[in-house]
Formats: C-alpha cells, structure tokens, sequence
C-alpha cells in the first residue's frame, strides 16, 4: 500500500536468471512494509477466521440436516446464537483482514518467468482457487446478511460446497508455504525480510537468511503501525456491526444491519404473512390446528388459548447472524404431542399455513419436550408477521426452523 | 515439517476436490457457468483494481513529508477497510419491508462519522508527535526507532 517504487531497484542488482531477464517494464515493489514476517502474522489471523467459519457454518448446516442419531440438543438454550453470530462475525471482520493479506503478497503476482515448470503452474492455480473462494464466499456470505441475492444459485448449498474448496485451498495453501510461514513467524517483525516480487531465495536484499542483511528502512509507517491500522480498522468494523447480535453493543451499531428495537413486538421479521401469502388464512375464522398421531384431534383457536400455558426466554437466532432475546409464552409441545399418542421420544414435524418457502420443520428428540407453541411475544399476542395465530418457538434453533402460521403438527 | 506438510496437502487437496464435486455435480450448469464468472471476476476486480488503486495511493503517499505521512496512511488504511464494509449497506439501506427491521441506519451519514473520528485520531497522534518533538532545550530529544 505503502512507498512503492515501481522503478527498477537502485540498489545492486538483482541476480539470477529471473530477475536479470525481465522485462524493463515489470512491475517492481519496494515497500518495506511488505514482509514474510507480516504475511504470515496476517495469514494466522485470517487462517483462524475461517477456520471458525468453517467449524461454526457446519454447526449451522447441522441444524437444518441433524443426524438421525444425533438430534440437536435443546441447550444451551443461546448456543446458536452464539455459533452463528459468531460465524457471522468473524465473516465480517475477515473481509478487511483478507484485501490486507492478499495487499501483502501482491508482488507474488508478478514472479518472473510467470510460469517456470508444471509445479509451478499447479501451485499458481490452487493460489488462484484459493484466493478466488476467498473473496466470492466473503463477498456472497456477507451481501446475503443484508438478504441481497444477486446470484441465480441457491445460497445455503453452494455457501457450504465453496467453504470446503475455501478450508480446502486454504490447507493446501498451509502445506505449500509452510517453511515460509515458519520462517515469517519466528522473524521480528522489525528485521525481516521485505517481500518483493524477486523471490527471497533469488533475492540477496529481501531475505534475513541469506546472511546478515540491515533491517529495512521505513520513512514512515512501520509494520509495527500497519498492525495497529489493521487491527484499528478491524475492531472498528466489528464493534460497529456486531450490536446486532450483541445487544448491549446495539446502540453503538453504526454499520449494523438489524435493529431488533425497530422490529414488530421487539424482535425483527425476516418473512412478513404479506410475503408468505398466509394473510386470510391465518385470520381465518374456521383456522383450525390439526394434531396427527395415535390419537389424532383438531383444536379451534379457543381451545388452543385455553390450555396450559407456560412463559420462556429463548433467543430468536437468524442464520444471518443477528439474534435477539425474547419472552415467549405458549403451549408446551410435548401436551400436544402426549396427547395425541406420542412421548418426548416422538418425531415431531409442524407445518405451516405458508404455500411455499421454509413451511415446515422437524422436532427430534430433547427439543420435543423444550419447543412451545407461541401464542404470546413479550407480553403481547403474537402479530401475523411473528406467526398469528401460534408459531413454534424452541431453544439452541435457527430462527426459519421456528415455523410460523401453523396449520398441522404430525406425530410419529 | 515434512510429515505435516503431507497431511496438511492431502486433507486440504480431498476437503477442495469434494467442495469442486459437490458444486459440479449439484449446480445446474448454467448456475455454474455464473459462479466460474464470480470466481474470475472477483479475482480479476481485486489484483486488477482494488490493488493497483491501494498501490497506487502509497506511490502518490511518496510525497508527502515523513514525519505526518505515517499518519496519513493509518488514517487511509483504517478508513479504507472501513468504507468496504459500509459501501454495500448503503447501497442496499431502505430495500426491504420496515418490519424486517433491517438496513433502517443512515450509513452515509454514519461512515461520515466514522471517517471523521478516524482523521481526528490520526489527527490527535500527530499533533503530539509534533508537540513532543518541540520540548524544550535541555529535555533529550524524543529517540524514534523507526524513522
């Protein structure tokens, strides 16, 4: 970014075959900021986020498609709002942290010959897979929290099919420059090499271990500071976005995309019953909440509201990594389910009044005995965007698995 | 460092051939043919554009006296990987319905005052650089490392 001197070097003069035989006009990188040391401290960084994107995005795929023999757990109760906000988070702050890795290597796009053998040509293009993953999954993950699809594929699947090239690529990446990565590591940051587009090994001035080489003069920003923007810039942007999982940070959200205070009853909507197309029915007056099972029967709406009711404090998680506590007040699943024949180790699956979309969900074991039947959001009756007249609510669950509008509850 | 390279190549090389078969063989081919163009374009905008830009700017830096330039280029960094971030909000503030309680913020205006505080820090720092380097006669003059 810095002091670059796109000039041939004044310094003595580069030697072996690569750098002797390059074109005048290539391009040629000075700034001493630049360093095996900096990529590498940059590359720990960014490597540990995604390596939290990855872990907590199969978390999140877990949920939607859990394992039969492994039914997601009902606590702790905010545990995916911790996964996914945290999943989401640390998407966010990879962003800058990824343009100022990719800035630190950026003379490696100008080695000289640009290809010199078939390993060279195959290493080149996992760099190129690599880098390419990187910024579509950052760029797609991140316009899909602010629900900007301008893609014709579907979200969820290729997301998941582009994290495993992405951690992929990424281990592919570790192994290949692995003695570079060591060597960048234990070299202060001070003396280290500076990183130019002449290889460290082909390049007297640039590299600490050919001998004893002064450490680089830096006129002004030093890499000492570049880590102070760096981390500045990334703190900057985490602190302003995350209030939208992290409550009490809200009102310092300048760059946050929800504000779950602006939203109906206190919590946002993702889906509205205008969008859903649940409007008549869901205020319908024969609305009618069928219970199949052993003992199959159908509740009015009066007869609904007026079993046992119990009040809950579970989060509303969204997968697109904002979250919010609420009260819920409703009807404990497990009286319906008991009451239709089944027991906590029922499969339970609800269906929406919705024609198309996320209209319905699976309840596996313990969630079957922690999931309510919301009537009631923070004191007050549900409203049709949150799911009028009753809407699943449970636990450790993904906010578009917490089906809205029901119509049927199957018990199996 | 050997053994670990192997296993590191290996793992990563069977996780990258699986994600590149799951894309291959579950996209329809036109989606895919429109992720390929994602995938090059977003490489050819960023060593393309976006990098020769940010070269561009610490080329131009060059002339600006040593003793504010490090500030100036905190400054920049800073607000540059904020703005990334803020670009697209403002691009897509207002879209969708109010009770989705998103994208509601004046981000132009809240990227104003982020840049804002970010100069006056730089700003502030600078200024006791330049007070500290005009203490009086007699005090040892302020040691840079760096400079």
């Amino acid at each position: 970014m810095h002091d670059e001197v796109m000039q041939p070097s004044p310094g003595p003069a580069v030697t072996g075959r690569t750098g002797a035989s390059r074109p005048r006009w290539w391009p040629r990188f000075r700034s001493p900021l630049r360093s095996t040391a900096v990529t590498a401290r940059l590359g720990r960084a960014l490597g540990i986020c995604f390596a939290v994107c990855f872990v907590t995005g199969m978390l999140s795929h877990y949920q939607y498609q859990p394992w039969s023999w492994l039914p997601v757990p009902a606590s702790p109760v905010q545990a995916y709002r911790v996964t996914q906000g945290l999943h989401v988070a640390t998407g966010v702050a990879a962003i800058p942290l990824l343009l100022v890795k990719l800035w630190s290597v950026y003379p490696n796009l100008f080695r000289w010959p640009p290809i010199r053998s078939m390993k060279h040509a195959l290493e080149r293009l996992s760099v190129f897979v690599l880098v390419a993953s990187a910024l579509v999954q950052l760029t797609t993950g991140f316009l899909n929290t602010l629900n900007w699809y301008p893609w014709p594929w579907s979200f969820p699947s290729t997301h998941r099919y582009l994290g495993y090239v992405l951690i992929g690529s990424v281990l592919l990446h570790i192994a290949l420059k692995l003695p570079d990565i060591k060597y960048g590591l234990q070299a202060r940051l001070g003396d280290a090499d500076v990183l130019t587009e002449v290889p460290w090994n082909e390049n007297p001035l640039a590299h600490s271990n050919a001998g004893t080489v002064p450490p680089p003069i830096m006129p002004a920003m030093d890499r000492r500071g570049l880590f102070v923007a760096v981390g500045s810039g990334i703190a900057a942007v985490v602190l302003t976005t995350i209030g939208q999982t992290v409550t009490p940070l809200a009102r310092i959200g300048l760059l946050a995309t929800r504000e779950a205070s602006k939203g109906p009853q206190g919590v946002p909507v993702n889906k509205t019953a205008r969008s859903a197309r649940v409007l008549t029915l869901a205020t319908a007056e024969d609305w009618r909440l069928e219970v199949t099972g052993p003992a199959p029967f159908t509740l009015t709406l009066d007869e609904l509201e007026s079993m046992r009711s119990v009040s809950e404090h579970f989060p509303l998680s969204c997968v697109e990594g904002w979250s919010v506590g609420a009260e819920w007040r409703g009807i404990p699943v497990i009286d319906l389910v008991r009451r239709a024949g089944g027991d906590a180790s029922s499969r339970v699956e609800v269906f929406s009044l919705q024609p198309n979309g996320y209209n319905h969900s699976m309840l596996v074991g313990p969630q079957v005995g922690a999931a309510l039947l919301a009537t009631h959001l923070n004191g007050e009756r549900i409203n049709l965007d949150h799911g009028y007249p009753v809407r699943l609510i449970a636990p450790n669950r993904p906010g578009v698995l917490n089906t809205k509008w029901l119509r049927r509850i199957e018990v199996t | 460092m050997r053994e670990y390279r192997i296993a590191l190549g290996v793992a990563g090389g069977l996780l990258l051939t699986f994600g590149v078969f799951r894309l291959v063989t579950e996209l329809d081919a036109g989606d895919l043919l429109v992720l390929l163009v994602w995938l090059i374009a977003a490489v050819a905008l960023h060593d393309g554009l976006i990098a020769p830009i940010t070269v561009g700017t610490g080329i131009a830096l060059a002339a600006v006296p040593a003793r504010g330039r490090r500030y100036l280029q905190g400054a920049l960094l800073v607000g540059a990987l904020i703005t990334v971030i803020a670009i697209p909000l403002i691009g897509r503030k207002g879209t969708q319905p109010e009770s989705k309680a998103i994208l509601l913020r004046d981000y132009t205006a809240n990227l104003a005052l982020l840049l804002g505080m970010t100069a006056a820090v730089a700003l502030a720092l600078y200024a006791l650089r330049v007070l500290r380097e005009q203490e009086p006669a007699g005090a040892p003059p302020v040691q840079d490392e760096t400079d």
